[in-house]
């Protein structure tokens, strides 16, 4: 018999179809276009520039990393895109556009390539590369919302920009790129909004704010832009590109949850404890919950494959932990949002949590307390 | 218990593609006999075999031509009538070299001709000597000596003998077809089994896509009180021995132990039948039931293939391969060998040779752990593969054992679902090896 040219490796000899890298990014690009559409609908092609510039900007990085540090290209599997998306979620509407560009190369050259590549990364990239802008100089190009809508004002395809202006009080103004126009209200006041979270934090403007005790089911229509809980929970409210609407996250993450692409026990974990610990200290539990980065942290930053535990028991342990953390700077430090910081201190923690949190073995009547693994294990041969 | 409402074990599996329609409506004809057979001295796991005949001599149908002191261990019978032509060393399907007996075939086949025994009136040790002197093995895939499992330790009484009816492995249909064709013979076989392990009960556990078996087993049973048939999902690894008891009676093996640990003693379907075979009429195992299948050959069936049959004259009683098959693999495809030239020969614990095409066959090269936990959500011990991978890539492979590589039983559940590509199975090998080694300094 004629013997063709077979394949022949090792056991086992099939492969889950559709198991693949590129198709789990193209579930998440998928899952984002809902937060997208939001995002169109609310700051205009402003956030269209933004995300675009920065998808852009994490390809080309990747490649160019890739070709500079000779490891294999991974552009094709997508996940420099993803990043990109993800990173431009998590800026203001305004944010000049190569501030955009130098927050994405941040994210994939130094966060993602320096640190080894494609599932080496400790931090998550998109997370990493914003806290970096937000202590960096340039913190204050990203450091305000403009309202919702103003591109009633300035058109729909107009690119408006945060511009620095030291003779303005907040020093942050809106300007037409092309005309240098600067936008503000009929009474003369920049666009700019508060967030809700500031508010609460500041404590000042909370009464105005937010009326009654807001336990379940208050209402929070009050002044200038601020949201009340449907739109909240529609997304018309300012804050950053990816956060805005929580039905349009929720959406996406139902759809990743039901694809496998994400852990629904991420997710759950974080939502759950921050909210157990916002009723137990009974800080506007419901309006914390609809406010702020955390459902766009809990349902598409947190569940970064790289970034978060192996096992059940540990992703339980990590998302528990996010949604502590988050509470906790919420309630006691001076920032008004934690979610990314949260996020990242426990990616650091990622390797101890799988390293020790020991899985039941099959055949194990008990759990061990903790894994026997030595603390520094020698290598044993190379 | 699961969607399916049947039983099953408690965590991780997968759901591969089964195909098992190609093949599993083809009653089981006799292959036709070669021109020549290569019998491999060495076919299961336990001390090789020597030589009882040299180049030249004349053997017949069912005699022993190999055998050893070593209790783990099997003869090897001659499957056919013939000369011996060489006692020389060739490379099995696994690609390790063994000796093997290569005979030419006689134009005549005269028929195996035994002594019929009454199964009734033999005792334990008599049932162990006759499944030893047949050379049974497991004949799921392990091959395993059978007579060894036949003798579990005497502080640990096995009460419960289990039938392995899964064929959890996807393209496989030797043992349906053996459960429609011969069920009084695989019901006498538990019998004689349990007889010889002095249990209590035979459960016979079939998955839940065989319910014409069901329904045969279940009448060859009848009112036996002390035998049953019990349905289980249909997940891989099901027919894995520690899952099959877990599923089946809720005992859980610990790692490292037989199951005469928890009391139970499992056998494979053909093992079953073979060790009726062997106590009824004295026949050595020197033939088996096997799937020729995949949508690589033209013809798919099942065959009674004699012990030493070339991989080639197996493809061309399927019908040849067809012009797109690109992988042909010896075994079942999720634990089986993909072979490069067909001149390996079968041997018993063979359950199967599935030619596949392009469209199941997506090789790509493996990147680096991408760390989502697919491998740990699927490994139906409870390990982390992902762990072990990374510790065998660093070269650690004292925290490969720790990560329990040793408890690895090689499923490639792991390698099905990773998004990466990684071979799993290969580095547990790698791993299994340095390990051993390292004990051994």
């Amino acid at each position: 018999m004629a013997e063709k040219d077979l394949v022949a490796n090792v056991s086992p000899h099939l492969h889950q179809r559709g198991q693949n890298i590129e198709t789990a990014m193209r579930n998440v690009l998928i899952a984002l276009i809902p937060a997208f559409i939001v995002a169109i609908i609310v700051y205009g092609f402003q956030a269209l520039y933004v995300i675009l510039v920065s998808m852009i900007t994490a390809g080309l990085t990747e490649y160019v990393m890739c070709k500079i540090l000779r490891r294999k290209v991974t552009l094709r599997d997508m996940s420099a895109m993803v990043t990109g998306l993800l990173f431009a979620f998590l800026l203001p509407p305004t944010t000049p556009l190569w501030v955009v560009a130098i927050g994405a190369f941040i994210a994939i050259a130094v966060a993602k390539q320096l640190f080894g590549g494609l599932g080496k990364n400790i931090f998550n990239p998109a997370l990493f590369a914003r806290v970096v802008l937000m202590i960096s100089p340039l913190w204050l190009y990203i450091a305000k919302y403009a309202q919702p809508f103003f591109w009633k004002q300035a058109g729909f395809f107009t690119p408006v920009v945060t511009s620095i202006n030291n003779a303005v009080s907040g020093r942050v103004v809106y300007k037409n790129v092309f005309t240098n126009a600067i936008y503000t209200t009929k009474a003369g006041q920049v666009l700019t909004s508060a967030t809700p979270l500031s508010l609460l934090k500041s404590g000042k403007a909370l009464p105005a704010v937010v009326t009654g005790p807001t336990p379940v089911g208050a209402t929070w229509l009050t002044n200038a832009g601020m949201p009340n809980f449907w739109s909240s929970f529609i997304g018309f409210r300012s804050g950053s590109l990816g956060e805005l609407s929580i039905l349009a996250l929720v959406l996406g993450g139902c759809y990743l949850v039901y694809k496998r692409t994400i852990d629904w026990r991420i997710p759950v974990g974080i939502l759950g404890a921050f909210l157990v610990v916002m009723l137990i200290a009974w800080n506007h539990p419901l309006y914390q919950l609809m406010n702020g980065g955390i459902w766009l942290g809990a349902l598409y930053m947190a569940t970064d494959w790289t970034t978060s535990p192996l096992t059940k028991g540990g992703k339980w342990i990590y998302a528990v932990g996010i949604g502590l953390t988050i509470a906790f700077i919420r309630l006691w430090s001076p920032l008004p949002e934690g979610t990314a910081i949260a996020i990242l201190e426990w990616n650091v923690l990622v390797l101890l949590i799988d390293r020790y949190v020991p899985v039941l073995r099959f055949g194990w009547t008990k759990r061990p307390l903790v894994n026997k693994l030595p603390f520094y294990a020698p290598t044993s041969e190379k | 218990m699961s969607k399916q409402g049947y039983k099953t074990f408690a965590e991780g599996g997968i759901h591969p593609p089964y195909n098992k329609e190609l093949s599993s409506d083809r009653t089981i004809k006799a292959a036709p006999v070669p021109a020549e057979v290569t019998i491999p001295l060495q076919q299961n796991i336990g001390a090789p075999n020597a030589p009882l005949v040299s180049a030249g001599d004349k053997v017949a149908v069912g005699q022993k031509i190999g055998e050893t002191d070593a209790f783990v261990s099997a003869p090897v019978h001659s499957s056919v009538a013939g000369t011996v032509k060489a006692v020389e060393e060739i490379t099995n399907f696994t690609g390790a070299h063994v000796k093997a007996v290569v005979i030419a075939v006689d134009t005549v086949q005269p028929e195996f001709k035994g002594e019929k025994r009454d199964v009734a009136s033999m005792s334990p040790d008599d049932i162990r000597a006759a499944v030893k002197e047949a050379g049974i093995v497991g004949m799921g895939g392990a091959a395993f000596p059978t007579q060894v499992k036949l003798s579990p330790p005497k502080d640990k009484p096995v009460d419960v003998v289990l039938i392995n009816a899964c064929e959890c492995e996807p393209f496989l249909t030797c043992d349906h077809r053996l459960m429609l064709e011969r069920p009084g013979d695989l019901v006498e076989g538990l019998k004689l089994l349990i007889k010889a392990v002095g249990a209590e009960k035979g459960i016979i556990g079939i998955e839940a896509n065989k319910m014409d078996a069901i329904e045969k087993v279940r009448a060859a049973v009848g009112s036996q009180a002390n035998l049953s048939v019990e349905i289980l999902e249909v997940k891989y690894p099901e027919g894995a021995e520690k899952q099959l008891i877990s599923a089946v009676t809720g005992r859980k093996v610990p790692p490292g132990k037989l199951p005469s640990e928890v009391g139970c003693l499992v056998q494979n379907v053909g093992t079953a039948i073979a060790t009726y075979e062997a106590c009824s009429m004295g026949k050595p195992l020197y033939e088996r039931v096997m799937t020729v299948t995949g949508q690589g050959v033209k013809n798919p069936g099942n065959f009674l293939v004699k012990i030493g049959t070339p991989i080639s004259a197996l493809i061309e009683a399927a019908g040849g391969l067809t012009d797109d098959a690109n992988k042909v693999i010896m075994g079942g495809p999720m634990t089986g060998w993909a072979q490069k030239e067909f001149g390996a020969s079968v041997v018993k614990g063979t359950s199967g040779i599935v030619a596949l095409t392009p469209e199941l066959v997506d090789v790509r090269d493996e990147v680096a752990c991408v760390r989502c936990g697919k491998c740990v959500e699927a490994c139906p011990m409870r390990l982390i593969p992902a762990s072990i991978a990374n510790s065998v890539i660093d070269g650690e492979y004292a925290k490969a054992e720790m990560y329990g590589a040793i408890d690895c039983f090689e499923c490639g559940c792991c390698s099905y679902v990773c998004p990466a590509y990684i071979p799993h199975v290969t580095y547990v090998r790698q791993a299994k090896g340095k390990i051993a080694a390292l004990k051994k300094r």
